[in-house]
């Protein structure tokens, strides 16, 4: 997490300009896919820059899997999407060491994660132990087979999407898995208006065909680059931290976030301030991330799951709550 | 336990009151040792968890067994076991207490059957305590008793009780609340302090009991500073004085409604009724004094208190010594024996000759030290008879032209006089005295002008004695009564610095049938004068005779030396002709000295102006008390003022700044390169924080605090930018209005979040763009409320409070505990130290954020 100081801050700044600008095309593009779910579009950029994953949940067909490829359309760079059953093994996921009659060796063969952007469909229909095989390779960055370590590729970002409505036959990822996403989100039914548009504009059968990659994975680095830059100041550091202390000590929740969440929280939020041209982090970057980033890491307490509170009202109530530091 | 306990403690804090009753301390320890029998009676039934109804019976039976063996040991069997001997020993000592408690007025004596009155007193109110606060559990109601107690000082002394006494009643009582409130948790179970975390724990025992406890000290130190700080109407009964300092109208009280307007309605009467008679031994009239009055409040002379102690009862023996007296005066010893008319009313004070040394009266007649005044508070004088033994004072010529001046503390009480005096007298008083040479020739000269060359006339018609009568008194008219000359005399006197007091009482009478004969008309006012070695010495001012008052005496001392004369009162004090003479120049030039020194000394006196009317200290008081409450909007306005200069102070150097960094372009740096290298880093880089970081600060704080005047305060997690969205988009503000304050919030927020601070800082003007915009958003009242009483510089001054609470929660919380410090080093605890180092992280668990089920 280098942090630059002093005389390159105006060169940062005119490079974020650029930087901030290529977010804006992929955004656009993505958008022109995806109506009306801007938030969710941002949302999506901010994990990328923020070198994040991205588990998104909610119903089918609300275009859980097309916000996915758009992504990994517009940018342009090697995709892989995987669709998660119930008899999918961890060896399909980081590949396998197969043995080569000819040279009478072991080969190994990349499995779907040695990508930039890994889509992987109804990960709640894998088994617990393949999950956990796409789960570390996240974390680590990196595949181990036969005792051989592969490096994956940067950017590398999973977007997994889950459906909450099929429960049988299911295996839904355990908090401890969660917490290795940066964001949960959900998309939601679009506004009548943007669904009428929908049908108008993208009623095509393949909209994602016209969809042309609009920045290279050299930019994208670039961009994630910036973001490492972003200032954040202790002030600000110390919000993030008691941000997270609040879940860790309400009586709504039996869990808190961890201290990855933090980190994950501080990462977002540089992203998010870079997206919004800003060389510095402020609480707002916070707050709007709060949410997204921590909710889906708390567990509500039975008191108030009693009473029909879900973990992003706790957490909406938390932000309002815990004050934003003063000095600097 | 505790409670039994804290109830003792809370009877014996308010029993602490009583000590102002008392004039010996004896009754103290019989007070606390029937209170630690009691206590220990009740604390033994709590801790055996005995019938409740037992704690009264026995306490009162501790009681009872206590105070035998302390006042009727002798008659107990074992000299601890009561029997019928004892119980009526103790009856006997209850009825001389009840007597003596009717016939003295306090401070009494401790003597066995007061103490034993108090003590007994002490154990009731302790019974009913313990009843209320442990047996019954409404500790509230204990307060009644206690403040039966307490007010058995307030009824009797008539003078507000201290507030070191009224601070550890008070906190008895809290103790006891206290004490009841976390009685009442245990009964829940072992109070567990669960401190999950320093910030976020709310509904925490311990915060509730820290709040019980800041409410109890606050309205404590409320109780004692506000009136402290609120200028009080002191109720001010004309002669409403007695044994405290005259306030209110207590049964003991000694009232005698305005001396002055009785005097001249007996004068007036056209009834001459006898008031008393007496004879005396070398059959001579004298003067019979009854009050003394020596402040001078503008309008007319009146006392001040009286203070009446036990060792000063006439039936213990001689008068106080006379005062300023010294033995070397000469003087005669006389005796008179005067015996008062039986339709005399309501006369609490004894007529007597002054000086008086020796009165033998009956009942409890108790002598004024300062004074020598003698009243009772339970006696009349109608129809008594009585011997006073007492002194003709001859002092001579010499002595009294040199006695050196008086004591500072004679000065100080009757030099004094109101201001606002018509300044015409004063220069009256040196014109008539002009050539005299001492104080005493001074005070000849005065009774002279008065008497003979004054030319005044005696008449009853004018009454009163205003401001402004005293004036027309001694300028215009120069007709008047006693009282009037009386008074005029004091107060010129007391202009030329001669300590002056006026006496009311009787002149001699006349001798009917071989007795003096005093009547009502024979009522009269006389100044008396001070002088160093002679005392108190009594003036006559008022003509004499038919035209005036007709038995009236000039006393010798007071009348013009003759050349003659001179001579030979020098040679009667002859001895020391040498010392006389050296002293007459130095307390002359005393005299001198202490005029320059004390401005006031000669025309108005240096106490208190008492002479203020009601309605204008009602007026001072109301003034304070806006000016008080105005605090806030004047510390509102001077901090805004300040701010705004930090403002104007930044944009000033602003535009400065502009030319400073055009500077060095047109210079160039070759200059001197090495010497100014670290300068053109520092030159944008430091000032620029210098200046436009306390703008920022200034400017934000500012808003901040416009805001929570206006009642549109930040919240605590509203960063400044959500602030500038709220207030734009909730009271539409307009673009202008809008830009302005989110000039000052991003400024603001760059100041503390990002790597450098703003260049430039938010104007004066921006502050005042949108003060003026939020403010117009509001209804006027809250506007004026903003001005007036700025809710930030109330929550200022809140913040001051709470951190002194907090400094006092904070010595709680480092005193000393013994009793945890024993209970951690008793050995049988280390055995259990395992369990609960295992028991602590359970306890942490839920800090860890695992699941808690």
């Amino acid at each position: 997490m280098a942090v630059t100081h002093g005389a390159d801050a105006d060169v940062d700044a005119e490079r974020l300009e650029d930087l901030v600008e290529v977010a804006h095309r992929i955004r656009a593009a993505i958008e022109s896919v995806i109506e009306g779910k801007g938030d969710v579009v941002r949302l999506t950029l901010t994990v990328l820059l923020a070198e994040g994953h991205l588990l998104i949940e909610d119903v089918p067909g609300v275009g859980k899997t097309m916000l996915a490829k758009a992504l990994a359309r517009s940018i342009d760079c090697p995709v892989r999407r995987v669709q998660f059953t119930p008899d999918l093994l961890p060896s399909d996921i980081t590949g396998v060491s197969a043995y080569n009659q000819q040279t009478r060796e072991f080969e190994f063969k990349p499995g779907p994660v040695f990508a930039n952007i890994v889509v992987g469909d109804e990960i709640n229909r894998a088994s617990p132990k393949t999950q956990s095989a796409l789960l570390e390779c996240m974390e680590e960055h990196q595949v181990t087979v036969d005792g051989v370590t592969y490096e994956l590729e940067t950017p590398f970002m999973v977007i997994a999407t889950q459906n909450p409505i099929e429960m049988e036959g299911t295996y839904p990822l355990p908090e401890a898995q969660r917490d290795r996403f940066t964001v949960k989100i959900a998309m939601g039914y679009p506004e009548p208006a943007a669904e009428l548009e929908m049908l108008d504009v993208h009623g095509a059968p393949q909209p994602l065909a016209k969809l042309d990659p609009v920045a290279g994975t050299a930019e994208v680095q670039a961009l994630i680059r910036a973001v490492r830059a972003v200032y954040v100041s202790q002030s600000v550091k110390k919000y993030a931290i008691d941000l997270v202390d609040a879940t860790r000590h309400s009586t709504d929740l039996r869990l808190g976030a961890s201290p990855r969440a933090t980190l994950h929280l501080v990462r977002a939020a540089r992203a998010h301030a870079a997206l919004a041209g800003r060389d510095y982090v402020i609480p707002d970057d916070l707050q709007e991330l709060a949410v997204p980033v921590l909710a889906h890491r708390l567990l509500p307490s039975l008191e108030a799951q009693g009473q029909r509170r879900h973990p992003e009202q706790v957490m909406t109530e938390l932000v309002r709550r815990v004050p934003v530091p003063d000095t600097k | 336990m505790r409670l039994p306990i804290s109830a003792g403690l809370a009877t014996g804090a308010v029993s602490l009151t009583l000590y102002p009753l008392f004039a010996e301390g004896a009754w103290f320890w019989a007070g606390l040792g029937v209170l630690l029998v009691t206590t220990a009676v009740a604390t033994l039934v709590s801790r055996f968890a005995l019938p409740p109804w037992l704690a009264p019976v026995g306490m009162l039976g501790g009681a009872w067994v206590f105070l035998t063996v302390l006042y009727a040991r002798d008659d107990a069997w074992l000299s601890f076991i009561p029997t019928k001997d004892s119980l009526l020993t103790l009856a006997e000592h209850l009825l001389t207490g009840f007597d003596d408690i009717q016939r003295f007025a306090a401070p009494v004596p401790a003597n066995p059957g007061i103490s034993l009155l108090t003590a007994g007193g002490i154990a009731l109110i302790a019974v009913l305590v313990d009843l209320f606060a442990v047996r019954l559990r409404k500790a509230a109601l204990a307060g009644l008793p206690l403040l039966a107690l307490f007010t058995v000082p307030a009824a009797v002394l008539n003078e507000p009780i201290g507030w070191p006494a009224f601070v550890i009643g008070a906190f008895g009582y809290v103790g006891l609340l206290v004490a009841d409130g976390r009685e009442r948790v245990s009964h829940w179970g072992r109070a567990v302090l669960v401190r999950r975390s320093r910030t976020t724990t709310t509904a925490d025992a311990g915060k509730l009991a820290l709040s019980g406890k800041r409410v109890g000290v606050t309205a404590i130190a409320l109780a004692i500073a506000v009136p402290a700080l609120i200028p009080t109407l002191v109720p001010a009964p004309l002669f409403g004085f007695g044994v405290g300092n005259g306030l209110g109208g207590g049964g003991n009280n000694v009232g005698i409604p305005d001396a002055v307007a009785k005097l001249s309605g007996q004068l007036t009467q056209p009834v001459n009724a006898t008031v008393m008679s007496y004879t005396s031994a070398d059959d001579t009239p004298r003067y019979l004094r009854i009050y003394s009055l020596d402040v001078f409040d503008g309008r007319q002379f009146r006392p001040s208190s009286l203070k009446g102690r036990p060792e000063d009862r006439l039936d213990e023996g001689p008068m106080p010594p006379v005062p300023g007296l010294s033995p070397s005066t000469p003087a005669t010893r006389t005796e008179t024996t005067l015996r008062i008319s039986d339709e005399i009313e309501e006369l609490r004070f004894l007529p007597l000759p002054y000086p008086a040394t020796q009165v033998e009266v009956d009942g409890d007649w108790r002598a004024d030290r300062s004074t020598l005044m003698v009243f009772s508070t339970r006696d009349e004088a109608a129809g008594l008879e009585y011997r006073v033994t007492g002194m003709d004072l001859r002092p001579t010529y010499d002595a009294l032209d040199t006695a050196p001046a008086a004591p500072i503390e004679v000065q100080s009480r009757f030099l004094s006089l109101p201001r606002g005096l018509d300044p015409r007298i004063q220069d009256l008083a040196y014109e008539v005295t002009e050539g005299a040479a001492s104080a005493y020739q001074q005070a000849i000269k005065l009774q002279e002008w008065f008497t003979e060359t004054g030319q005044f006339a005696y008449s009853l018609q004018t009454r009163g004695s205003g401001n402004e009568a005293l004036a027309e008194f001694l300028l215009n008219s120069r007709a008047g009564y006693c009282e009037q000359f009386a008074s005029a005399m004091a107060v010129m006197a007391r202009m030329l610095g001669i300590p002056a007091r006026v006496s009311i009482g009787y002149t001699g009478g006349s001798k009917i049938d071989g007795r003096w004969v005093v009547r009502t008309h024979d009522a009269h006012a006389w100044p008396e004068l001070y002088f160093e070695g002679a005392g108190w010495l009594r003036f006559e001012p008022t003509p004499a005779g038919g035209g005036g008052q007709a038995t009236a005496r000039v006393p010798q001392y007071s009348l013009p030396v003759t050349p003659t004369a001179s001579p030979s009162a020098g040679a009667s004090t002859a001895p020391s002709p040498g010392a006389t003479g050296a002293t007459g120049p130095d307390s002359e030039a005393a005299r001198n000295l202490r005029e320059l020194e004390d401005p006031f000394a000669g025309s108005s006196g240096p106490a208190a102006d008492p002479g203020l009317p009601l309605y204008v200290k009602i007026l001072i008081g109301v003034g304070v008390a806006l000016l008080l409450s105005l605090v806030p909007a004047l510390m509102r306005l001077v901090l805004r003022l300040w701010r705004r200069r930090i403002l104007t102070r930044a944009a000033g150097f602003g535009s400065a700044e502009v030319s400073t960094r055009e500077e060095p372009e047109s210079h160039g740096w070759t200059v001197d390169e090495i010497g100014s290298a670290a300068d053109p880093d520092d030159l944008p880089e430091a000032d620029p924080a210098k200046f436009t970081v306390p703008a920022v600060e200034a400017a934000w704080a500012e808003l901040c605090d416009t805001l929570t005047d206006l009642g549109m305060a930040r919240q605590g997690s509203e960063t400044p930018r959500a602030l500038g969205r709220r207030l734009t988009e909730r009271y539409e503000l307009d673009r202008e209005a809008a830009a302005a304050i989110g000039k000052i919030s991003s400024a603001e927020e760059r100041l503390r979040y990002a790597r450098t601070p703003a260049q430039a800082a938010p104007l004066a003007e921006d502050l005042q763009v949108a003060r003026a915009a939020l403010a117009a958003t509001v209804s006027w009242q809250r506007r004026l409320g903003a001005v007036l009483a700025p809710v930030s510089a109330l929550l200022r001054v809140k913040a001051v409070g709470e951190g002194l609470l907090d400094g006092f929660d904070r010595l709680e919380g480092t005193g000393w505990r013994p009793w945890r410090l024993w209970r951690r080093t008793r050995p049988r605890h280390t055995g259990r130290t395992g369990d609960t180092k295992k028991a602590e992280p359970a306890a942490d668990r839920p800090l860890a954020g695992t699941r808690r089920w």
